[in-house]
């Protein structure tokens, strides 16, 4: 009886460890859309604190940022001409022109286009 | 008479001169990369953000933000992005170069194999390379694609040896780019 205990305890303990395991191995990517934004700024701004070597403060991170849609490319806005936007499906009401706010994962600044780059965008 | 001749002798040079500085682009270019093992989890990557530039008499220039890589594994991107690559440190991927004896105005809707010799930047080193590159043009688009293998020692990236096994030696790279005029 007293084994049994022993060995239920030593299989539990097992199955934790494979769950915490497994969970840490594939562990799910990072929801941009709902995470909270540490920088909000406009287009222009964005671009600036690359400029200024402030790179290490967005890298990677989640960003809200501000300006009119002044070009469409296929599921993509740019933002001022700045900020490159990426959509997984591309919100279909909105035009060139329009102001809008966009959150997404900031990839980095593009020094062929002078644009920043956002990934898995969605609009605010 | 004399003016307008001129004038038209104007306007073809400048058409002419147009044309040879005709250039198309992309900023949503593809690429995709594996080093895959047998028997093992896929160590595979996708970037869709790839910018690319190319000049009609073949200069090409081409930028992947390093961060835009997305696996489907998220623990592999974090220690591709981490570990690998170094992102925060080397932000970038570049290539420069000039496609050989080619010239865009010339593209038809036949694909058309070329050889382009280019500067790869990548985690701080530089490497120069000698690729095939397949080339055409359909309603004002230039396509290009290329398929190739890099080794990550070229440019310094040292694979850990508990996950050496795990990681092709040579990482196939294979690249998409809808090039329009800009």
């Amino acid at each position: 009886m007293r084994n049994l205990k022993k060995i239920l305890l030593a299989l539990l303990i097992v199955l934790i460890g494979l769950f915490i395991g497994y969970n840490y191995l594939y562990h799910d990517h990072r929801d941009i859309s709902s995470e909270e934004a540490e920088i909000k700024v406009n287009a222009e701004k964005l671009t600036k604190m690359f400029q200024l070597n402030e790179a290490s403060t967005v890298l990677n991170k989640t960003v809200v940022v501000w300006g009119k849609i002044t070009e469409i490319e296929d599921n993509t806005f740019t933002i001022d001409g700045k900020v490159h936007c990426t959509f997984k499906v591309l919100p279909a009401s909105n035009k060139i022109g329009d102001s809008i706010s966009v959150k997404g994962r900031c990839i980095g600044y593009d020094d062929l286009f002078e644009i920043v780059k956002l990934d898995q965008c969605s609009i605010l | 008479m004399k003016n307008s001749l001129i004038l038209l002798s104007f306007i073809f040079i400048f058409s002419l001169n147009s044309s040879a500085q005709d250039k198309f682009s992309t900023k949503q270019g593809t690429v995709f990369f594996e080093a895959n093992v047998p028997s093992f989890e896929p160590v595979e990557a996708k970037h869709e953000n790839v910018s690319a530039i190319l000049k009609n008499d073949g200069t090409f220039a081409a930028l992947a933000l390093v961060t835009g890589f997305r696996f489907k594994i998220a623990l592999m991107e974090e220690h591709f992005n981490e570990n690998f690559a170094e992102s925060a440190t080397y932000p970038k991927i570049t290539f420069k170069g000039k496609i050989k004896d080619f010239e865009a105005s010339k593209l038809t809707e036949e694909i058309t194999e070329f050889t382009i010799i280019g500067t790869f930047s990548m985690h701080g080193k530089e490497k120069e390379v000698k690729l095939p590159v397949k080339v055409y043009k359909k309603n004002g688009i230039v396509y290009v694609s290329s398929q190739f293998s890099l080794k990550p020692e070229d440019f310094d990236i040292k694979i850990p040896s508990v996950v050496s096994k795990k990681i092709a030696e040579e990482i196939d790279v294979t690249v998409n780019l809808q090039l329009n005029k800009m």
